[in-house]
């Protein structure tokens, strides 16, 4: 009996070397250690044989059960270790290739410049006000004190629905419509779309302005001054450097345009700037006498400063886009850029 | 506006260079928007004089000249006709490069000896003339110098944007008056005088105003026996340096005063005005007369016309007639200098369509104390170079006199709106400096009495500006202003829309912006009936194209017109949307209702091009579930898909109705391809296009979560075999009905049509997940469940399992 435990052990062993998957040393245990396999066989041939060589006969099957056991143990162990290597080794792939990519898409870049202007505006206090785009011509001139037949006209071309309305050449009316609802302090933002019958590289029949308005009883030039600097230091960088000039509206007094040094040479003068340093930002002013008449503000009482800005000017320097039509014919692959 | 540098310094002392110039009127309001300078180009071409002159011996048209150029004598074969023994030329000299290509070299015309050429202002490119040679004015030319340096030829142009407010800066005058302010330096206004005749003027012609509300003030002068001719070389230069096109002496002269006054004047042919005198009156509506360019106005009877004895001469204040037009026969001149009502020159100019260097300044306003100052250099002018003699005296109708205004400026007031601490002194210095006569009122107020040429300043406001100007907007303290606290800026519809926008690009969307007026064809392509709300548009009277004519009411017609600018770009993968605005008229309303809409196109493949994804091109259930996302994103519940066949330019099969609360909020679905090809598309083409504002209001803000179970669920499957005509919707919502609390979620998750499957009908595959909030629940309890489902199912539905 010891010699067939013997045999049977090294006969195991002997296929064990030769097995190279996990199936083959499954295969294996059952035919040696199985509820039919061939040690297990054998071991209930013990109950035959005598008393006394029983204990040492169970003890050597106990043994060589256990170490054949073990041996499978290892065999598996060194099987799947070759396996895992195997893995490792040659299932590889080319991370090259582009990701797959669930598509995204981009608001368009008037909405992007939009939001970071209105941003820095809300920062500072601001509130949102909108107004109609189609606009009686009360709003659009003369409550913001450009009569009829005033040459001031003359910087606007208007398009014109009938003779009362048109669509607003800026968004300077909705100025009016808040201070009719609202009595002072304002302060508060307009951004929306102008109209202008005007097309070439630089001016498109549509573009989009942000208003500002801010009234109080002590508001000053100086208060106008330190607000579109933030803001000019906030939307192009803190060393941006900033100019005040007389210019005329007929709704503010005194009048201001507002300069910031070129963004593109940083004031050394190149084309964008022709050549100045300075690029034109912002149309601002004290909120002219007669438009607080208008709307039934005391101007003895009350003072405050308008502003406004183009915001495709801000969006062609903050992109270097140099054709303003670019915006409205919405090609892809200008659209996908942002 | 046009300045020369040069002309400038006529009237006062500039002595730094012109780009600091440019750069102290732009900070002091005057934009300066381009310097160009002028290059005279023309080396070799020196002053020289002829010392004798002769007939060439082989040529009858050609003479023979000796010219000198102070050391050195030329000979000089010349073809013009118009110079004398002892004139002053620009000679070109061998190696001379001329403007208009032609190189100088010594050489032999006809056998004669010629060193160089005596040139004309054309060949110089200096001026017009190209049938005579430039003859020079000895007014103490050195001979022998370079052209470019004697005639002052080099200058630089401004061209200056000067605001509406500011008519007295568009003269050189009133340019060099800032230029003075600036630097400190005095004004200098030219000499005006000249010998007047011996006839009386009123014996000789009258000036009569019917109307002095729109002719404040009109006066005359009048000069005899003038030489009608051309104006000199200088005066020419100037004229042409303004952009004015020199014509002939008389002509010239009145509009080299506009230019350096500002004040208009015109010239009549005394002797073509009918009873030799004025009368200025309203013409009569529906009046023609021939404008000096030769067209045929309509006039109107607020039109002001300047008429003689028996007819109209003159459109007042903006141009001449034809009738009496100054021409080389002319040799008596009348002149005239006026004031017009600035808004009706405006009205005016407006109505004929007709816009002259005259109205522009009359319409602004001119200085209506400089009438007679004008009209006197222009009468000194005309007998210094046109020869002639005036009448003694000048007519000078002024029915209604404006007095110069007197305003009171507190120096606290101008600190308060202004930020600043300036004290009076500095104030009363800054507006002296541009010549406004100032006097203390009291401690804090001073009087300023405002000249005639500053019609602009009629308020206090108008004054601080003025100190502020003059201070430099620069030099005001920069400051931050003390405000109240505000709340949120931003109301639930303007964050909605950022939402919404966040939302869709997120899902691969791209935002557009199309312009608001859109083609009314592009409208007309959609196929809708008259009662369309869309057909509710506004149009614009004065549209730059007629595609930009109307005013949208749906954004549809952008979205398409962007696609196919894009597929002309082979860009054919499009996901596109706008949020924007519509405009519908209203019946007895002046406005159109204005309002939001939100709408989406889709074509092209579900994926762009990919090396991974399958190459599957978008559906109706691509467009529909970016709606639900949007709605899920915006917390829009309640939404609902009708189907509908009646939106004529959507499929019938393949679009709906979209519903929130009972309410339609908007449709989406495939356009219909004779749609498309009207935008001359093609391929399959996916919208939406909601009412944004409305939806608006429908979105639930008062969200609540539901209390997760701490039990597993438990997931049965049923598919179901049932007719075409059954809709997903039909035997959902029979499960719905039938099932017990512990029917958790209904999902669809296989349709299926083909083997197996008889031909109209499909099968609808649902997975039930049933779970308890307060329990395990054992597979026999959801079986039985399940089971009893099945069995009510089919029963109600007709429907039959599919094993």
């Amino acid at each position: 009996m010891k010699e067939e435990l013997e045999r049977l052990f090294a006969e195991a062993l002997e296929k064990l070397k030769g097995a190279v998957e996990e199936r083959q040393v499954a295969e294996i245990k059952a035919e040696f250690l199985g509820k039919k396999g061939k040690i297990t066989a054998l071991l209930r041939g013990l109950v035959n044989i005598s008393q006394e060589q029983r204990p040492v006969m169970g003890c050597l099957a106990n043994e060589i059960k256990i170490s054949l056991e073990e041996k499978i143990k290892e065999s598996l162990e060194v099987i799947r270790e070759r396996k895992r290597k195997e893995y490792l080794l040659h299932e590889s792939l080319d991370i090259t290739l582009p990701g797959r990519r669930v598509p995204i898409g981009r608001k368009h870049p008037i909405t992007e410049v939009c939001n970071e202007i209105i941003g820095i505006f809300l920062g500072l206090g601001f509130q949102i006000s909108e107004g109609p785009e189609v606009e009686l011509d009360y709003y659009n001139f003369e409550a913001l004190n450009i009569p009829k037949d005033h040459p001031a006209r003359d910087m606007h071309d208007t398009f014109y629905i009938s003779d009362e309305v048109l669509l607003r050449t800026h968004t300077s009316p909705v100025q009016i419509r808040v201070m009719e609802k609202q009595s002072p302090p304002i302060q508060i933002i307009a951004p929306g779309k102008a109209f202008r019958c005007d097309s070439d590289v630089s001016h498109t029949p549509m573009f989009h302005q942000v208003e500002g308005l801010m009234v109080g009883d002590n508001i000053t030039f100086g208060d106008l001054k330190g607000i579109l600097t933030i803001f000019v230091h906030q939307m192009f960088g803190d060393k941006t450097r900033l100019r005040f000039r007389p210019s005329f509206f007929p709704f503010t007094e005194p009048s201001a345009e507002v300069d910031m040094q070129c963004v593109i040479c940083r004031g050394k003068g190149c084309r964008v700037c022709s050549f100045s340093g300075w690029l034109e930002i912002l149309g601002s002013g004290m909120v002219d006498p007669e438009v607080f008449k208008i709307v039934g503000y005391n101007p003895n009482e009350i003072t405050g400063f308008a502003f406004g800005l183009g915001i495709e000017r801000v969006a062609m320097l903050k992109y270097g886009i140099n054709d303003i039509r670019m915006f409205f014919e919405n090609d892809m692959r200008f659209l996908g850029q942002f | 506006m046009k300045a020369s540098f040069n002309w400038l310094r006529e009237y006062v002392d500039i002595d730094f260079a012109p780009d600091e110039l440019g750069e102290d009127l732009t900070m002091a309001g005057f934009e300066v928007e381009s310097i160009s300078k002028v290059d005279a180009n023309l080396n070799n071409v020196v002053v020289g004089k002829i010392m004798s002159l002769k007939p060439h011996p082989n040529a009858d048209k050609l003479s023979l000249c000796q010219v000198s150029t102070g050391g050195h004598l030329y000979s000089v074969v010349c073809g013009a006709a118009n110079m004398i023994s002892g004139d002053y030329v620009a000679l070109a000299l061998e190696g001379a490069l001329l403007p208009n290509g032609v190189k100088i070299k010594n050489t032999r015309i006809r056998g004669e000896l010629s060193q160089g050429m005596m040139c004309s202002e054309e060949e110089l490119k200096i001026g017009r003339d190209s049938q005579r040679i430039l003859i020079l004015q000895d007014d103490g030319l050195e001979l022998g110098k370079d052209i470019a340096s004697a005639l002052n030829l080099e200058d630089y142009i401004f061209e200056i944007n000067i605001t509406p407010n500011r008519p007295d800066c568009l003269s050189i005058i009133g340019i060099a008056r800032e230029i003075a302010s600036i630097t400190g330096k005095i004004l200098k206004i030219p000499k005006i005088e000249y010998r007047e005749g011996n006839e009386k003027i009123d014996k000789l012609t009258s000036v009569e105003i019917h109307d002095p509300e729109l002719c404040p003030r009109y006066s005359a002068s009048l000069i005899n026996d003038v030489t009608i001719g051309l104006s000199p070389f200088w005066m020419r230069r100037r004229l042409e340096s303004a952009g004015i096109r020199p014509i002939s002496n008389v002509v010239d002269v009145t509009n080299y005063v506009l230019m350096e006054f500002g004040q208009p004047l015109h010239a009549f042919d005394f002797d073509l005005l009918s009873e030799r005198r004025i009368v200025v009156q309203r013409a009569d509506d529906g009046d023609i007369f021939t404008s000096l360019d030769g067209m045929e106005r309509h006039l109107f009877s607020d039109t002001l016309m300047i008429c003689d004895g028996e007819k109209p001469v003159a459109i007042g204040g903006i141009m001449g007639g034809l009738n009496s037009e100054v021409s080389e026969n002319t040799s008596n001149v009348l002149i005239e200098s006026a004031y017009f009502n600035p808004t009706n020159i405006r009205k005016t100019s407006k109505k004929l369509g007709l816009q002259t260097e005259a109205s522009y300044r009359f319409e602004r306003g001119v200085d209506y104390g400089g009438v007679i100052r004008a009209l006197n250099r222009a009468t000194q002018l005309v007998l210094d170079f046109c020869g002639g003699k005036t009448a003694k005296g000048i007519v000078d109708q002024y029915p209604s006199p404006v007095f110069p205004k007197e305003i009171s400026l507190s120096v606290n007031k101008t600190n308060k709106i202004l930020g600043t601490s300036l004290k009076k002194m500095k104030v009363k210095r800054h507006l002296k400096g541009i010549e406004l006569d100032v006097k203390d009122l009291d401690r804090d107020k001073v009087i300023v009495k405002i000249p005639s040429f500053r019609m602009d300043l009629h308020r206090e406001v108008d004054l601080i500006e003025e100190v502020a100007r003059l201070d430099g907007y620069n030099n005001i303290p920069t400051t931050t202003p003390v405000v109240r606290v505000n709340t949120a800026g931003k109301n639930p519809a303007q964050v909605s829309q950022d939402r919404a926008k966040d939302i869709l690009t997120s899902i691969g969307y791209y935002e557009v912006v199309n312009y608001s007026f859109i083609s009314p064809l592009s409208v007309a392509l959609l196929n809708l009936d008259d009662e369309h709300p869309y057909k509710r548009f506004i149009s614009i009277k004065n549209p730059l194209r007629e595609d930009q004519s109307i005013m949208r009411t749906t954004l549809i017609p952008g979205l398409l017109n962007t696609m196919k600018t894009n597929v002309y770009n082979k860009n054919l993968n499009l996901k596109l949307f706008e949020l924007g605005t519509v405009f519908y008229s209203v019946e007895h309303e002046k406005l159109p209702k204005e309002k939001k809409m939100l709408s989406a196109l889709a074509t092209g493949l579900k994926y762009g091009e990919s090396w991974s994804f399958p190459g599957e091109g978008i559906d109706f259930y691509d467009i529909k579930g970016s709606l639900e996302n949007l709605f899920e994103g915006l917390n829009v519940m309640n939404f609902n898909f009708l189907p509908t066949p009646d939106i004529p330019y959507l499929h019938p099969g393949k679009s709906s109705i979209i519903m929130v609360d009972n309410t339609e909020i908007g449709t989406v679905g495939e356009v219909r391809s004779e749609v498309l090809e009207g935008y001359e598309l093609s391929d399959t083409v996916y919208v939406f296009e909601l009412d944004f504002d409305l939806m608006v209001k429908h979105t639930f803000s008062d969200k609540k979560i539901k209390p997760l179970s701490k039990y597993p669920p438990i997931y049965r499957d049923i598919a179901l075999i049932v007719d075409e005509s059954v809709q997903f919707k039909d035997i959902y919502n029979a499960i719905n009905k039938l099932s017990n609390k512990l029917v958790d979620n209904i999902q669809v998750f296989d349709v299926y049509r083909g083997r197996s499957v008889a031909n109209g009908k499909k099968s609808l595959a649902y997975r039930i997940k049933y779970q308890s909030y307060e329990r395990t629940l054992t597979d026999k309890e959801v079986n039985n469940i399940h089971e009893k489902l099945v069995s009510n199912l089919v029963e109600k539905t007709g429907a039959r399992i599919r094993e």
